[in-house]
């Protein structure tokens, strides 16, 4: 065994907790909205980095659909947001339903006149959704590749619904609620501390419980069906089970994710079910490293961080440069930047036996 | 839209007319899966910068019409040897490091993609650039009801003898007998003095060609635009997964997934179509996750 501070646990909890104290420090420290609302954005980014390091870097299940459970999030938060605009009685039916000519409101939207209601529906319908789309992959044994073409093809097949029905989601265009969320008759401004604060308390929230969940025994039975699913079913575990399970949190968090997100940008379109953002979304947790949920945050913070502040007459090439770091990750540190951590760590620390070298899985933070 | 016009009633002049469309979306989502098949069948990887070496071969046929005038005829070849070379230099640089780690292949080749396509904004703009089609080829055959593009009918044509020539490859030429011996079993093939990494070269190499071919003949239906391979990969992958990676799968469920597409889209719409079909897609995969056809052979 090594004596590696990284593999401390202690020192795991304490550098997450510090993180998310720096965090909700900086509405104290800089009096900017919009540096505010753009960090809140970071933090909803995290959290799909999060939802991804969970279900790949520890479930070892690649899901190129993390996106479903944003989207559909996003939607219901929108419908929820709009329908808080509407009046019951002199304007039941949002514009845009108007100029598609629905006079009444749709079955579909009719609960989301209650808030309550809606933000149940918000985190529950993707979460369930999940259950059942993990069930119905992990109980065939389908695993790898085809799992990442499975979620891949089911998040077309969202976008295209998103896209196409446009009475009901306003197609293209999106939905844009024309006030900001209100919640128990506080009104949330979407560049204000308060929605800042959310964003990181979520964030916080749901990485804690997400990394003592991966630390309890359920956790480790996750980690081992990862390294060896075959085993863990000779030793009398049902592994669809734990993957199911693991795969339906994930959405849990990306659908909180994708909740967030509305409320800091006030807007929701089908780019929210784009393939670009859920693969992006494993862009940052594998250059952050995906076998830290830590990793995961800081990947998604310095990837949008570089985006935003490379200087304009650099963002042609933007992409050119993400393409770039992920190919030199995969290729070069498949643990990612904490990866590297780990080893310089290791190295200050004490011996590290061979255990931080190849590309071999290790124990995860 | 309402519900009630969002259905289509049945008749059977503009159904039929359906299936033919069927079958031309079959040609195009076959020949753009073509090469994935073969590259995914073979060595295993997942190349999802596929869709951007199809628009690749889309400029590049572009590059050579505009500025050396060749006829569109002449630039299919010359297409297929550009790409194919390119596809060469990706192999060696990327995928070659990769080999036995399939997720990461995909995962690279995402990046790959991000690359070429933000590179061809860069160098062409964004703004729409078009491939022109020769004028013999713009004719419309009628068969009573009956309403067949010409172009339409060479893509199909094509997409056949490009299938033809890969079988003939595959099947009748000792090259093609080395690459599915590697296919089977590398380890066995390298015994047998196959050098398996030459093998995959020029393997990677032939399917991305095809890919380039796919998109010269995609740029006389469409626009060019840097981002239009993104809209094929998915469909091409699917043809592929679906199929049972292998050429005569590819075959069988392009045409299905075609005819399927075109009849869901004769009855409901374009969109809603492609909702049907991916998700009856993923619950296929769920029964039959080797696919359509396999010949008992490793996966994985």
């Amino acid at each position: 065994m090594s004596a590696n501070i990284y593999h401390n646990r202690k020192a795991q909890w304490l550098a997450y907790i510090g993180l998310f104290c720096l965090l909700a420090l900086v509405p104290a420290l800089f009096d900017s909205p919009f540096l505010l609302n753009q960090l809140a954005r970071y933090a909803v980014f995290a959290m799909l980095a999060v939802s991804v390091s969970l279900v790949w870097g520890y479930g070892g299940i690649l899901s190129l659909g993390q996106g479903i459970a944003f989207g559909l999030a996003a939607y219901g938060m929108g419908m929820t947001m709009q329908m808080q605009f509407q009046d019951p009685v002199s304007d039941p039916v949002p514009s845009f339903m108007l100029t598609n000519d629905l006079s009444t409101l749709p079955l579909l939207w009719e609960p989301f006149w209650s808030t309550p209601i809606g933000l149940a529906l918000t985190i529950a319908v993707p979460t369930i959704f999940f259950i059942g789309f993990g069930a119905m992959m992990f109980q065939a044994r389908v695993a790898g590749v085809f799992v990442a073409i499975m979620t891949l093809a089911m998040l077309a097949a969202w976008y295209a619904m998103a896209y196409d029905m446009q009475p009901f989601t306003s197609g293209f265009n999106g939905i844009s609620p024309p006030m900001p969320f209100e919640f128990a008759g506080v009104s949330i401004d979407p560049y204000s501390p308060t929605a800042y604060l959310i964003c990181v308390g979520f964030l916080a929230a749901l990485t804690l419980s997400a990394k003592l969940l991966m630390q309890s025994k359920f956790g480790l039975i996750v980690q081992a069906i990862r390294d060896d699913p075959e085993r863990v079913r000779f030793l009398g575990y049902n592994v669809a089970y734990y993957q199911v399970i693991v795969f339906a949190i994930s959405g849990f968090i990306a659908a909180c994710g994708g909740l967030c997100w509305v409320m800091v940008v006030q807007y929701v379109s089908p780019t929210s079910l784009e393939l670009t953002l859920s693969v992006s979304a494993v862009i940052w947790a594998a250059v952050g490293g995906r076998l830290s949920l830590l990793g995961a945050i800081l990947g998604a913070y310095l990837v949008n961080g570089l985006q935003s502040y490379m200087g304009d007459e650099l963002q042609d090439v933007w992409m050119i440069v993400l393409g770039s770091i992920f190919i030199g990750v995969v290729l070069f540190l498949p643990r990612g930047l904490v990866g590297l951590i780990e080893d310089a760590l290791g190295y200050f620390t004490g011996k590290s036996e061979t255990e931080t070298s190849g590309v071999a899985i290790e124990r995860a933070v | 839209m309402s519900v009630t016009d969002f259905w289509t009633p049945f008749e059977l002049n503009s159904f039929l007319n359906a299936l033919f469309i069927g079958l031309s979306i079959a040609s195009i989502w076959l020949i753009a899966a073509v090469g994935l098949t073969i590259i995914y069948g073979t060595m295993g990887v997942i190349n999802m910068a596929h869709g951007e070496l199809i628009m690749l071969g889309a400029y590049t046929t572009y590059v050579l019409q505009t500025f050396f005038y060749i006829p569109f005829l002449l630039c299919l070849p010359l297409v297929f040897i550009i790409v194919s070379i390119f596809g060469l230099f990706i192999e060696r640089t990327i995928i070659r490091r990769l080999y036995n780690r399939p997720l990461d292949t995909l995962l690279a080749t995402w990046g790959l993609s991000l690359i070429l396509i933000q590179g061809v904004r860069v160098i062409f703009g964004t703004a729409p650039k078009y491939v022109s089609i020769p004028s013999w080829l713009n004719f419309q055959v009628s068969l009573g009801f009956l309403h067949l593009p010409g172009f339409r009918l060479f893509i199909i044509l094509a997409t056949a003898a490009l299938i033809f020539a890969t079988w003939y490859i595959a099947y009748r030429t000792t090259w093609g007998i080395r690459v599915r011996a590697v296919m089977a079993d590398p380890d066995m093939a390298s015994s047998f003095g196959i050098d398996s990494n030459r093998i995959y070269s020029i393997t990677f190499a032939y399917g991305a060609g095809l890919a380039g071919v796919a998109g010269a003949l995609f740029g006389g239906l469409k626009t060019l635009l840097p981002d239009m391979g993104s809209g094929y990969i998915v469909e091409a992958f699917l043809v592929v997964v679906v199929g049972g990676t292998q050429l005569l799968g590819s075959i069988f469920s392009s045409i299905i997934l075609g005819e399927l597409a075109s009849i869901f889209s004769y009855f409901t719409n374009d969109t809603f179509a492609r909702f049907v079909l991916f998700t009856l897609i993923v619950i296929f995969l769920r029964f039959r996750p080797q696919g359509l056809i396999t010949e008992g052979m490793k996966r994985r």
